[in-house]
């Protein structure tokens, strides 16, 4: 099999504010044969988007080096030599690129049709006409329902799927030899991220082209990918087939990046962490023993939610309102040391239910029972002393600490709204206690938040609600912007405090092996509406409802073996 | 659209009310009594309390508005201003509008108001006893025969300029471009004016001094071109400073670097996807900037003697000549929530994204 | 390319104190070159305003100390026809003397009255022909009347922006944050403002407060800085509303809400040090803005008294003198307002990009 692209020791640096060099990628070498699948997995930070866009130089110009020795043969042709001419010759026909963003990566002002036909007119001699057709016929091969009207829509106008299913017509209208995706379903929901993977394969059989796939997922790689490159701080870690890769990792960032993703089959006490990897004797066998989950009879019930409904209003027409329901009669129970589940995909009200709960958003309807008060029913005054009782984590950990506060002040500040610990002094120490108890050196507490990266902004996160002992804590989609490897450290930081201190959680999330791993029960959530409450494990066995075994029906399952090649009507 | 339509005009009648409140607390509560700035030098009490019954300031203020929205909505003003005074066979003979001694003049429109006959009409200036929607409507001309030229060609100067420093940017012309319109930018209209006025008019004689006709190609051939060109120059530094920004901000997009992946050249990167996307913040700035040009430069209009709109303002702004003020600042309000209704549904031409909610 | 640049390794020593945003900006401030000269330059007329101020430097502005359109020394040589003109006139006065002291009862005075007005001359000093940079009709020093005419314009500048950033960020704080009927209340004030074409308003205010009776003493600075203050608050209002509204939705001001902060601490002890950055652009902009306005009106005679100097009224006198070939006075203004200007304007550019909480 002969290699359609390789990259010969790539080095890209940028320039960063102050005058510093920031090394992004390091010597990277590797190839894309013909006719095939390469995915090319890191976490944030590995280099992997930066190494694909500089084999089409869409780096920005202004602050990326690319090294002058480093080289990209593509037919023939260095490309990081090539003339620009030369280079607009081959984007868009040779190669083309789908991006993470479908929604920002289209312009807005023109239709999609005038974008696809744009790509066609500018590689071919195709007439405006002849232009316009074809990419009617392109629409209709990627599965854009009634082609001929929605040629003429703005991207707007179609959701986040069909948004990527035009751009992937646009990137395959001049048949490219080679198609780069970079995380082109990350910013999709988990149905329609199998529609596009599936879609991305069967072009790929179809037309014979190579996909370089750019992802942070590996379950996702195992489902499509025919080579693996896995990639750490700018450097390539291992390369192989994805059967090597898969069933005999070499590398322990390797290893440790397959197993500490939660997977639905397994359930271990502790979720392996890349430190365990990295020490000698290796990951401790006592932490893989199955944990046992559910409710069970005789659970102590600490919120009772009965028929929690929220409505926002939307203006229409002269003077018209109309009511978009969020949330319909949700009905559930939250029991004293066990999580539930809350999943959905985007827009099922999900993170609505978590808002309402604490009084984020006032609910329409609908009744919150807490020690046998209804909270919804309570006076602004009288909420307060309930506050500090149920805490939430938030998704995003850059926007949820107060930047211009030091973390000793996002810690003190609750204790001193709620009169906690007796004076400044103490309410020093029991910060200092609750950063080592998350496992954050004390010193943190005099420093910004800026400085701390994502998953300890999200240990800090979780120290802040810990200084008011809640008894009830929401995680609203907690660890979702979280590499995997910290994602892992901080699903088992969770799951040590609440074995600590008998907390309960609402654990919300879009990601349903997550899910599954940290739930007691699961509550699954569709347009508001509530599809199905059970047990975790019932649930994932032996769905009852047609929703939630499409849901689960999506879950990348990863590595099965010996890839069976892609059906090509799918 | 017809209901967003109808929502927005039914949304302007409270501004328009606050409008109406705002300039009538401003004339007749923060300056003090009305009364006593018309009477201007006169001190004799029998006189100031005659002008206060006529301008109806001796009324509840309630009354005293109802009477301002009156005048606002027709233009007119009624009996009230004399209804204490026996009626006169004719008022007296205006005052010289070229008189710039404020007492006198205002000593003289005081007796012509006084001797007004009774019933309705037009709202008068304390000044000239002109006819007050008269002098807006008649010295609009000028005011857009200069600003009209100037907007379009600062704009069209302006979108290309900025697209041209935008391709270039970061580089060394365009941070020299910028520093130019910074120290521009800060040297003050007036010094321009100045300075324009005496070289290109007085010393060298390319441009009339000043003047104004009666024939609109004269002013547009002869007394219009100096003053329009020195706007446009002085214009154009903030406006390319504004307009390269905007073309910088679409430049980061992601749309840009799929237009880039697909193979587009640089040059069609701009001057197709960036470009037209940059044109919604633009048109938005110009349909802020549309109102204004009503106004026109007062400033370019005093110094080169066109009598336009500013000028008129600025004129009765130093004569206290309220009546002029009031109705040119609520009328141009008026005109200027309409602009700003047809920018918003001419918006929806340039941004497909823009929805009538 | 965020995610390159957020994995940058902070190397911050573990015991040192740890550097805030603030400090961060200032440290971005310092690396740049023409951020930090045109700083110099704005603290240079900041000094030279507080000097004038408290009298040290241009103390003598009003006295007449040279010829009337005294040449500038460096062009001393240049004839100046209106000096040797009102020389001329000066002596022609004392030529057609008669002696009347026959027919003037008071003649056996006027001998008294000469020595006494002699010894007053003596004290005079002599005027002078050249002056730094010139005079104008009185003889006055332009260079020190643009000092003091500096003082004028940049304190109300100053005071105004000041004014109008804290009317602007308090309604726009309270709009954007409650919503409401409160914020609806201040949107509909806001557009009453917005719907008067700019120019205008300024003129309205400018007309009520110059002829009101009432508000005579506190005319020139005081008027001017109210002037500009009550009608340049708006673009600020905008602003910081629209970054409430951004603000009040972030997860950091949801997560007070939730640990039970009140609203005006999540207002002012959350937000606010978050929008602080955006308050201070917005200053140093509206400083610029409303130095040129006032030198406009000044210039119009709607501003400071004549008795007083400002750049603006320096520009009025200079329009009649650059036609008789006085060109300094306009000169010496419209200079130093250029560089003051240009200084803040570049040190607002500079300002905004080192507070920019996107570059990190």
């Amino acid at each position: 099999m002969s290699n359609l692209l390789e990259v010969r020791n790539l080095n890209v640096k940028f320039r960063i504010d102050g005058g510093k060099i920031f090394e992004a990628v390091k010597g990277v070498s590797f190839d894309v044969p013909t006719n095939s699948t390469v995915a090319l997995v890191g976490e944030s930070g590995s280099g992997k988007s930066v190494s694909a866009m500089s084999i089409v130089r869409l780096l920005p110009r202004e602050t990326a080096i690319v090294s002058p020795d480093s080289e990209v043969n593509f037919g023939g042709l260095n490309l990081l030599a090539a003339s620009e001419q030369k280079m607009r010759d081959i984007r868009g026909k040779e190669i083309s690129v789908i991006f993470q963003e479908p929604m920002s990566s289209l312009n807005p002002v023109f239709t999609v049709g005038d974008q696809i036909a744009e790509v066609l007119r500018l590689h071919t001699n195709m007439t405006r006409a002849q232009a316009w057709t074809r990419a009617e016929e392109l629409m209709a091969e990627v599965g854009i329902p009634h082609p001929k009207s929605r040629m003429k829509s703005f991207p707007h106008e179609l959701s986040g799927g069909q948004q990527q299913r035009v751009m992937i017509a646009q990137a395959i209208a001049c048949e490219p030899k080679l198609l780069i995706a970079d995380e082109p379903t990350t910013a999709l929901d988990v149905t329609i991220q199998k529609q596009i993977l599936d879609l991305i394969a069967k072009l790929q059989a179809k037309h014979h082209m190579s996909v370089l796939f750019i992802t942070h997922d590996l379950a996702v790689v195992g489902e499509i990918a025919d080579h693996v490159v896995v990639m750490q701080s700018g450097e390539i870690k291992e390369k192989g087939t994805a059967k090597a890769i898969f069933e005999a990792p070499q590398h322990p960032y390797t290893k440790a990046l397959l197993s500490c993703r939660p997977s639905v089959e397994k359930r271990p006490r502790r979720l392996p962490v890349i430190d365990d990897f990295l020490r000698p004797e290796g990951v401790n066998q006592a932490n893989l023993i199955e944990r046992k989950r559910g409710y069970t009879a005789d659970d102590k019930i600490v919120l009772e939610v009965k028929n929690l409904s929220k409505h926002f209003s939307m203006r229409e027409g002269f003077f018209k309102k109309r009511d978009v329901p969020a949330v319909k009669d949700a009905t559930f129970k939250l029991a004293r040391g066990k999580t539930l589940g809350l999943v959905g995909e985007s827009g099922s009200g999900k993170t609505t239910v978590g808002l309402t709960l604490m009084r984020l958003h006032e609910a329409t309807g609908g009744e919150v029972f807490f020690e046998g008060v209804d909270l919804l029913k309570l006076s602004e005054n009288d909420f307060t002393k309930y506050k500090r009782r149920i805490q939430i984590i938030f998704q995003n950990p850059y926007a949820s600490l107060n930047p211009r506060f030091t973390v000793g002040q996002i810690l003190m500040e609750p204790m001193e709204i709620h009169s906690i610990g007796k004076d400044t002094q103490e309410r020093v120490n029991m910060s200092m206690a609750l950063l080592k108890r998350v496992g954050m050196p004390e010193v943190s507490f005099y420093k910004y938040p800026h400085e701390f990266s994502g998953g300890q902004r999200q240990r800090i996160a979780i120290a802040r609600c810990l200084t008011m002992k809640p008894d009830v804590l929401i995680c609203d989609e907690s660890v979702s912007a979280l590499d995997v490897s910290v994602q892992a450290q901080v699903l088992n930081l969770l799951q040590d405090l609440q074995d600590e201190y008998q907390m309960s959680y609402i654990f919300i999330s879009h990601d349903l092996a997550v899910v599954k791993y940290i739930s007691d029960q699961v509550m699954v959530m569709s347009e508001g509406a509530v599809i199905e409450v059970a047990n975790s494990d019932d649930i994932y066995l032996n769905p009852q409802q047609e929703y939630t075994r499409k849901l689960l029906g999506s879950i990348p399952k990863g590595w099965q073996g010996v890839a069976a090649p892609a059906p090509i009507s799918a | 659209m017809g209901a967003y339509v109808l929502r927005r005009l039914w949304q302007m009648i409270p501004t328009l009310a606050g409008v109406m409140l705002l300039i009538f607390v401003l004339f007749n509560w923060v300056g003090g009594d009305p009364a006593l700035v018309l009477a201007g030098k006169i001190t004799n009490k029998e006189q100031i309390e005659n002008i206060r019954k006529q301008l109806g300031v001796d009324q509840p203020s309630y009354i005293q508005l109802a009477y301002f929205g009156f005048e606002v909505a027709t233009g007119f003003t009624c009996t009230w201003r004399s209804y204490t005074e026996k009626p006169t066979d004719s008022p007296k003979p205006t005052a010289d509008a070229k008189a710039d001694t404020k007492t006198d003049t205002k000593a003289d429109t005081t007796d012509a108001a006084k001797a007004a006959p009774s019933g309705c009409q037009a709202v008068r200036s304390w000044a000239t006893n002109e006819e007050v929607p008269k002098i807006l409507t008649s010295r609009i001309g000028p005011t857009l025969t200069i600003m009209i030229p100037v907007l379009i060609l600062e704009t069209v100067f302006g979108v290309i300029l900025a697209i041209g420093v935008a391709y270039v940017r970061g580089s060394l012309t365009d941070r020299m471009i910028m520093m130019v319109c910074t120290v521009a930018m800060s040297i003050s209209f007036l010094v321009y004016i100045i300075v324009a006025q005496y070289y290109f008019g007085f010393k060298w004689g390319m441009f009339p001094v000043q003047g104004w006709s009666d024939s609109f190609w004269k002013n547009l051939t002869t007394y219009a071109p100096l003053p329009i060109l020195l706007a446009v120059f002085v214009g154009l530094a903030p406006a390319l400073r504004l307009y390269r920004s905007f073309f910088l901000d679409e430049i980061n997009n992601d749309y840009v670097r799929t237009a880039r992946a697909k193979g587009l050249a640089e040059k069609t990167v701009m001057l197709k996807h960036v470009l037209r996307n940059a044109m919604i913040p633009i048109l938005t700035n110009i349909g802020i900037a549309l109102p204004g040009i009503f106004v026109g430069s007062f400033l370019l209009e005093s110094f080169f003697s066109i009598p336009g709109l500013g000028r008129e303002i600025l004129v009765a702004v130093n004569r206290s000549d309220f009546p002029v003020i009031k109705a040119a600042t609520v009328y141009l309000a008026m005109i200027t929530m309409l602009i700003n209704l047809a920018v918003d549904v001419l918006y929806k031409a340039v941004d497909p994204r823009v929805s009538f909610k | 390319m965020s995610a390159v640049l957020t994995n940058t390794p902070t190397a911050a020593p573990l015991h040192q104190a740890s550097p805030g945003l603030w400090t961060l900006a200032w440290r971005r401030l310092k690396r740049d070159k023409i951020g930090m000269v045109s700083l110099i330059v704005v603290v240079f007329f900041l000094l030279l305003m507080l000097g004038s101020y408290a009298g040290i430097v241009a103390g003598n502005w009003s006295k007449e100390v040279g010829v009337s359109y005294a040449n500038p020394s460096f062009m001393a040589g240049a004839e100046n026809l209106d000096a040797v003109k009102a020389k001329v006139d000066a002596n022609a006065e004392k030529i057609p003397y008669v002696d009347l002291s026959d027919i003037d009862p008071l003649a056996p005075r006027y001998k008294e009255w000469e020595e006494r007005t002699a010894k007053i001359k003596i004290t005079e000093t002599p005027r002078s022909d050249t002056l730094i940079f010139g005079g104008d009709k009185w003889g006055r020093d332009v260079l020190q009347k643009a000092i003091k005419g500096a003082q004028t314009s940049i304190l109300v500048g100053l005071v105004a922006a000041l004014f109008a950033t804290v009317i602007g960020t308090t309604l726009g704080a309270i709009s954007g944050y409650m919503g409401g009927k409160i914020g609806d209340f201040l949107e509909w004030f806001y557009n009453i403002f917005t719907s008067i074409p700019y120019i205008l308003l300024i003129l309205a205010f400018a007309a009520v407060f110059s002829s009101s009776p009432s508000l005579a003493p506190y005319r020139g600075v005081p008027m001017v800085v109210a002037i500009l203050a009550f009608t340049g608050w708006t673009g600020i209002y905008r602003l910081i509303r629209s970054e409430y509204i951004k603000h009040a939705s972030r997860e950091y001001v949801k997560a007070a809400q939730a640990i039970g902060a009140t609203h005006s601490r999540r207002m002012f002890v959350h937000i606010l040090p978050n929008v602080s950055h955006v308050c201070l652009v917005q200053l140093s902009q509206h400083v610029v803005q409303f130095i040129k306005a006032e030198v406009i009106l000044s210039f119009l005679g709607l501003g400071v008294p004549v008795d007083s100097v400002s750049w603006g009224t320096m520009l009025a006198e200079a329009q009649s003198e650059l036609v008789i070939g006085k060109w300094w006075q306009l000169a010496a203004a419209g200079i130093s307002m250029a560089i003051l200007v240009t200084a803040f304007s570049m040190l607002t550019d500079s300002l905004r990009d080192a507070l920019d909480p996107k570059i990190k």
